[in-house]
């Protein structure tokens, strides 16, 4: 299977490949040469317009409209704005004068990191910072050579200026005055793309590290903006699917002679494939469908996961790890030799919860299954593998299943997993005709694919000098990556037939770390412990508990930001030195972490807690991106209330200042939900919560004050979506151990009576 | 037959009595912007108001406000012609996501129509049933009191707040 892996060799773009790689990776990066990617396509008369589609991203009309193209989706994270922005400071254009449409499925618009189309482990700007600047500048070349044609003067004396080509030609006749890009657009189109593209320098930016507005704010602030479930088509009903309470059951029979007569009702059946199993109940509205669903009855066959709790799974993880300690994914120095040397030795055991993404538009999808094609509607995080799920769930050939997607009320990585889409697609096949599927609250929450749960073994040695010589730690969990690659891997080969998608599948999985990155959701960020101990070892055993998970906003990054961040906070105790100079000296090797850290404590001025609190503090790299935070945290009464987090973070060139503030504050009321009430408990192998008064969500009210500071980098952008999420937790459990001395092996925090 | 007056048009529906509020307004009145979360009353996303109060209306029974005047997000206002509050959110660039803003928008547009210069404390108080998955509640904030002091002395307070609304017939 060679042929899996890509035979592009360098390009100006490898560095993408280092810079922001988490484990949402799949398969391979590809890395595109030079403008390879870049095709002019020419001119199309639309009515009374000519549209030049420069290339794939980016359209000019002869009206002066400029398209943009935006091949990353909008879940709130500002693609929309960031890569727009991107775009519009090398093709010279006001950013907000410039339409954005969203992608449909095209090999050009996969994520370079990843090598399929995804949004996800906070690469857009990493992956795209390169292709669309690239996109913008070619189109903009290409305009001033038509205007210098045009006019008869040197492209030197063309300026491109917010949309127009102005004549700067001293003397000439048409000095200063301009030509639109619309009206150069049709003779720019005969051009062939530049083979050099030069970007703008740093110092010339006009927009990127300078604009702060939002673009999409004004449709989101009016109830304007279309997300997958305001899909509307002729003709479309509605459609509510009945799924076991085990992933994994087997449907045994159904009773619908209840339902069937009930007003609005026009089919009910069972779906039944791989990636679909359920009873599906087609209405003409959504409450017709839903009040029926309540009486019908289902039985399911027995389970593997009829007996697995939290209790079990928890015990095979320790088990597992007791027998095998698994692959290795960190070793310096004799870890060994540390321990048998050891004078001291200090343990601590972490379990972590099962988390739900809970994004606020619960998981829907339109599917339209028409004589020759499939049309689908969907807010998804990849919409090639959301065209694999529709193929893989019905008779269409991949080629004939069209993926159309809309703003996305939140992804946070559940829209990673296409089971809704191969659900919608199967119902409208069967139903013949256009169908909305929309998931209930309580469907959301207890069919998600979870963060994973996972345990966690970590030891310091402390040598006859009193020095911290070793850190071992050993953690056992499911991998994500087995969860995904049915649907990632045919998503790369599209010219594959159907019958070959369970072989990619297995050869996905077989190749995992060797032909595709490795799986670190489990591991991830513990590997890369970033402090100067001399010993240095982390092992990752892989236990699969059964249950559905996937990635979760920051993945491994959101459990193992937690525990080293909390066990470092304890050496620092046992080494009775101040939790900020003890991480800040063994942060020597890493000089952008060491200011990143130093920035928060300044500004949250570390050791002057605010009235009635404790302070704590946490750094974690993940996605390319340090973040620091420093929490002031009061207890009072048993409860506990985080007044204010003050983050720092260092994701190299910024391109929205707002934006990166915007996402460190999402991220860390988003950690903090997790800190405070984050869990999913598994009973009789069903997920036990069911809406948001048992799976709570952080409010107003609970929310702190927040402020976020930005080192000023010339690095290459690296992750915002993530990363102010990972150190939160640690932050906030240090700070309330400063205060009463209790630690924290699990989440959520539960503060002893 | 149901009657509703939304956004100041009036309406006669056929439609199931127990259908929730939510629903009519999304696929009969064709009005989007008001959002399905929950289905519990727990999450706010579905926020309209009834006769000038916030109400969850994913719980709400259409025939529980029969012939009443019900006001919706794009009663607040329009792209073309915004509300105070939703310049305020522009602004402070508020939304991510953006799916909860219609609810966060209607709470709030509800809270300044009762209470035009809100303390933090009255804020979280009024704003407290509406869930950000996304983590805006500082910008929620910001925004609230920005709008605040931009209606400060205002002459008509309701025309600043609802900017859509059709006059009845």
């Amino acid at each position: 299977m060679t042929s899996l892996t890509s035979d592009i060799k360098q390009s100006r773009r490898s560095f993408l490949k280092a810079s922001a790689m988490g484990s949402g990776g799949l398969m391979m990066s590809i890395a595109l040469p030079g403008c390879a990617t870049l095709k002019n396509g020419g001119v199309r008369q639309e009515g009374e317009t000519e549209q030049w589609n420069s290339n794939a991203w980016l359209r000019i009309d002869s009206d002066n409209t400029i398209h943009f193209v935006l091949d990353r989706v909008e879940m709130g994270q500002g693609t929309y704005t960031g890569m727009t922005s991107l775009l519009a400071e090398e093709l010279e254009v006001d950013p907000e004068k410039v339409k954005v449409s969203f992608a449909g499925v095209d090999s050009v618009y996969r994520n370079t990191i990843y090598g399929i189309q995804i949004t996800g482990g906070s690469t857009s700007v990493a992956s795209s910072w390169t292709i669309v600047r690239e996109a913008g500048a070619a189109t903009r070349i290409m305009l001033v050579k038509a205007a210098a044609n045009t006019w008869g003067i040197k492209e030197s004396e063309c300026i491109a200026e917010n949309g127009v080509i102005i004549n700067k030609s001293n003397g000439h006749k048409l000095f200063d005055q301009q030509i639109t890009f619309g009206l150069l657009a049709s003779i720019a189109a005969t051009y062939s793309v530049p083979s050099d593209i030069p970007l703008k320098n740093k110092a010339d930016f006009k927009i990127i590290g300078k604009y702060n507005k939002r673009l999409d704010a004004l449709k989101k602030a009016t109830g304007t903006a279309d997300y997958g479930i305001d899909t509307e088509l002729p003709g479309m009903k509605y459609a509510v699917f009945t799924r076991a309470g085990r992933w994994d059951s087997q449907i045994k029979s159904f009773d619908a002679s209840k339902v069937k007569n009930m007003p609005g009702i026009e089919q009910v059946f069972a779906v039944n494939n791989a990636s679909a199993i359920g009873i599906a109940i087609v209405a003409k509205t959504y409450w017709q469908a839903r009040k029926a669903q309540r009486q019908l009855s289902v039985e399911w066959h027995e389970s593997e996961l009829d007996n697995v709790d939290d209790a079990s799974i928890f015990a095979q993880y320790k088990k597992d790890l007791a027998q095998d300690s698994g692959k290795n994914v960190r070793s310096e120095g004799d870890i060994d030799n540390a321990l048998e040397n050891a004078a001291e030795a200090i343990s601590a055991e972490y379990e972590m919860p099962f988390l739900a993404h809970s994004t606020l538009e619960p998981q829907n999808c339109v599917a339209w299954a028409k004589e020759d094609s499939l049309e689908i509607w969907v807010p998804t995080q990849s919409p090639d593998m959301a065209q694999v799920a529709a193929a893989k769930a019905t008779d269409y050939a991949l080629s004939d299943v069209k993926i159309n997607t809309t703003f996305i009320g939140g992804g946070f990585g559940r829209r990673i997993n296409q089971d809704f889409v191969a659900e919608a697609a199967a119902i409208s096949e069967i139903s013949q005709q256009p169908i909305k599927l929309i998931w209930s609250r309580e469907e959301d929450i207890q069919r998600d694919w979870y963060r994973p749960s996972s345990y966690h073994k970590l030891s310091a040695t402390i040598d006859k000098n009193g020095d911290i010589s070793g850190w071992n730690h050993q953690m056992a969990g499911s991998g994500v990556f087995d969860y995904f690659v049915a649907d990632a891997a045919p998503a790369q080969y599209p010219f594959m037939p159907k019958f070959m998608y369970g072989l990619l599948e297995s050869a996905g999985k077989m190749g995992e770390g060797i032909i595709a990155p490795a799986d670190g959701s489990i591991y991830e960020g513990a590997e890369a412990i970033p402090y100067d101990f001399a010993n240095i070892n982390v092992d990752y055993k892989k236990s699969d508990s059964g249950i559905l998970v996937g990635n979760w906003r920051s993945v491994g990054y959101s459990h193992n930001g937690f525990i080293t961040e909390s066990f470092v906070d304890q050496l620092a105790a046992q080494q009775k030195k101040d939790p900020y100079t003890f991480r800040y000296d063994l942060l020597k090797n890493h000089p952008r972490a060491q200011a990143v850290l130093k920035l928060a404590a300044d500004k949250a001025i570390w050791g002057t807690p605010l009235a009635g609190c404790t302070q704590g503090i946490a750094i974690h790299k993940s996605f390319g991106t340090w973040v620091a935070e420093v929490a002031d945290v009061e207890v009072v009464n048993n409860s506990l209330k985080v007044k204010r987090v003050v983050c720092a973070v260092d994701c190299g060139q910024v391109v929205n200042p707002d934006m990166v503030v915007a996402q460190m504050e999402g991220g860390i009321n988003f950690a903090l939900t997790a800190a405070l009430y984050g869990e999913i408990n598994i009973k009789d192998g069903i997920p036990q919560q069911t809406n948001f008064h048992d799976s709570q969500l952080l409010r107003i009210n609970e929310a702190p004050q927040i402020d976020v500071h930005i080192i000023e980098s010339d690095e290459s952008p690296t992750g915002v979506g993530e990363p102010g999420v990972p150190p939160l937790a640690a932050a906030v459990a240090n700070a309330i151990t400063a205060k009463t001395g209790q630690r924290f092996y699990k989440l959520p925090l539960k503060l002893d009576a | 037959m149901i009657k509703l007056t939304v956004n100041g048009i009036e309406h006669s529906l056929d439609v199931e009595a127990d259908t929730p509020l939510l629903w009519v307004v999304r696929d009969f009145l064709n009005l989007k912007g008001s959002k399905f979360g929950c289905g519990a009353g727990l999450c706010g996303a579905c926020t309209m108001h009834l006769n000038g109060s916030p109400i969850r209306t994913c719980i709400t029974p259409v025939s529980a406000v029969n012939g009443q005047a019900i006001t919706t997000i794009e009663g607040v206002g329009n792209p073309d012609k915004l509300s105070t509050v939703q310049q305020a959110w522009v602004k402070h660039n508020v939304p991510q996501c953006g799916y909860c803003q219609s609810g966060q928008i209607m709470s709030a547009t509800a809270l300044l129509a009762s209470n035009p210069q809100p303390s933090d404390q009255d804020i979280d108080n009024a704003m407290s049933g509406n869930i950000c998955r996304c983590g805006t509640y500082p910008r929620i904030k910001a925004a609230i009191h920005t709008a605040a002091n931009n209606l400060s002395g205002t002459a008509n307070l309701k025309n600043d707040l609802f900017t859509n609304i059709m006059e009845a017939k």
